[in-house]
């Protein structure tokens, strides 16, 4: 995962902007509560998109407190009370987590993974116990993916595919009970995992470059060396196609959900957010204020 | 269990009839099978429609006084009409359109038409094998090949194989019609959602100080004059 679901700030109104806050706030503690202190510092703003999500399709009112916590000593804040979704995505945080220092350690041979992963362990271990289905899943698209990328796949497209799956697999939550609003969600999170593989994959021409890493953009249009900016230019349009293709299914599907609540935040974040994201990146300023904490 | 109709609408009870008339063909637009055309969620949005279709003309029928009720459930039912009729022409185009371009390739035409039957019913990977057996690979094929590519999700080449498909044979109305349905949906989106957000749109310092100008220019053509100091 790579955080780059999130609100266009500038649009959201305040409240909204709380009510976010509340619920990542309220992801990390439950990431605390059920595994302990240390893997709270994985959790990203993907996850917490999905929480809203699907805490929205629920028709339950919003709950919570005003607290102080450990991460912010200094100011009491609003933390939405945790359920069975904010659970959830407890248990996926931890298990792709675990993947991706796994990937790491496997692909670089660094020690700080290393010390990530084992320290993930434990935790990784009881929510695979909690979710073994979509764990292998999880774990067969993963060495889907990395099976594309030594092979070299030059198809941007196919390359997608398995993290796409994957995002699906996230989505297509189990809590869920009405079948037409997983279905919706399934595709949602297809075509959403499509947008964060590809855009990260533009995001990162230039280190790819450096590093000789894979990247499918490079490989499907046939990067020789040239200036990179020329490359980038030259390829802009029809990424740009792909990725907002990808956004207006996202949306075609967020339209078919049954939102009962938050549709303020989450019109934000699918109208707005992901096409500033997507622009900032066709720009070249996607590592701009990265990490910008809420 | 039957929904609330305004609730359906997006509209607070008691709303007037021009609301719930505006609010109707604002999600008869965003639901419009058209959108939803070669898309895995179809079906949703159908019943969606259906829905919408349903609580409005329920809400047309009961929400209002006699003489309202006349006029408005009239224009409701032409407005619902034309909407079904519409699809229903829209169906026909289809499988016209079908026989019509299965003509040309004889010989494929049982495999073309199974592979369609297998594209709606969401069948991709038998629509896959079938088109990886034909021999024959002219613009039909690789328009069936995007439209594969397309429900699956793979816009970049679904795009590219419709391309062809039109370069190969431009004269076909149907071919040309899904090439334009994607250029829509690319440019509609970023048009529709970001720069169209009103606050894009909302007069700036900079355009207030132009309008001014401009105004004062033209008060100082007719011989008048709106601002004294220039």
């Amino acid at each position: 995962m790579f955080g780059y679901v999130e609100p266009d700030k500038p649009e959201l109104k305040i409240r909204e902007f709380d009510v976010f806050r509340g619920y990542y706030c309220s992801l990390c503690r439950t990431i605390g509560r059920l595994y302990g202190q240390v893997p709270r510092i994985s959790l990203n703003y993907d996850l917490t998109f999905l929480y809203v999500l699907l805490d929205s399709i629920d028709s339950g009112k919003i709950t919570g407190t005003i607290e102080r916590c450990l991460v912010h000593p200094t100011k009491k804040r609003f933390i939405i009370a945790s359920n069975s979704f904010a659970e959830y995505c407890a248990d996926m945080n931890i298990i792709l987590t675990y993947y991706n220092l796994k990937d790491k350690w496997q692909d670089k041979k660094s020690l700080a993974a290393y010390g990530g992963l084992a320290a993930l362990r434990g935790a990784f271990k009881k929510a695979r116990k909690k979710h073994p289905e979509k764990c292998d899943a999880i774990e067969k698209c993963l060495n889907k993916l990395s099976d594309l990328e030594k092979n070299g796949c030059d198809t941007v497209d196919e390359a997608a595919e398995p993290f796409a799956e994957l995002m699906r697999e996230l989505f297509e939550c189990g809590y869920i009970k009405d079948e037409g609003d997983k279905k919706a969600l399934g595709w949602m999170g297809y075509n959403l995992g499509r947008w964060i593989y590809i855009l990260d994959a533009y995001d990162d021409l230039e280190e790819d470059i450096k590093d000789k890493n894979y990247n499918p953009i490079l490989m499907q249009y046939d990067y020789n060396g040239d200036d990179i900016e020329t490359f980038r230019t030259s390829v802009r349009d029809a990424v740009n196609f792909n990725l907002t293709f990808s956004m207006s299914e996202v949306e075609k599907s967020y339209t078919l959900l049954n939102i009962e609540k938050n549709k303020g935040l989450i019109d934000n974040i699918i109208y707005s957010g992901l096409l500033a994201k997507t622009d900032k990146v066709l720009q070249g300023r996607g590592k701009e204020n990265e990490k910008e904490s809420i | 269990m039957k929904k609330n109709p305004y609730k359906v609408l997006g509209i607070k009870e008691g709303a007037s009839y021009d609301e719930i008339k505006r609010a109707y063909r604002e999600l008869v637009k965003k639901y419009h099978p058209d959108r939803y055309r070669d898309n895995p969620l179809s079906d949703l949005a159908e019943e969606k429609m259906r829905e919408i279709n349903e609580a409005y003309e329920y809400l047309m029928k009961n929400a209002g006084g006699a003489y309202q009720y006349q006029t408005e459930y009239e224009s409701a039912s032409e407005s619902s009409g034309s909407y079904k009729q519409q699809y229903q022409s829209q169906q026909q185009y289809k499988s016209g359109s079908q026989s019509s371009y299965g003509y040309q390739y004889a010989n494929d035409t049982e495999l073309e038409n199974m592979i369609r039957s297998y594209i709606n019913s969401g069948n991709l990977n038998e629509a896959q094998k079938l088109l990886d057996r034909m021999q024959n690979r002219g613009a039909a094929w690789y328009y069936l090949q995007g439209l594969v590519f397309l429900r699956r999700g793979w816009y970049d080449r679904g795009y590219s194989n419709i391309q062809k498909a039109v370069n190969m044979d431009p004269a076909n109305f149907e071919y040309r019609n899904a090439l334009n349905n994607l250029n829509q949906q690319y440019t509609g989106f970023r048009q529709n959602y970001y720069y169209g957000n009103s606050f894009r749109r909302d007069p700036d310092m900079c355009n207030l100080c132009v309008n001014l100008w401009c105004a004062d220019t033209l008060c100082e053509c007719m011989g008048g004059d709106l601002i004294s100091c220039c």
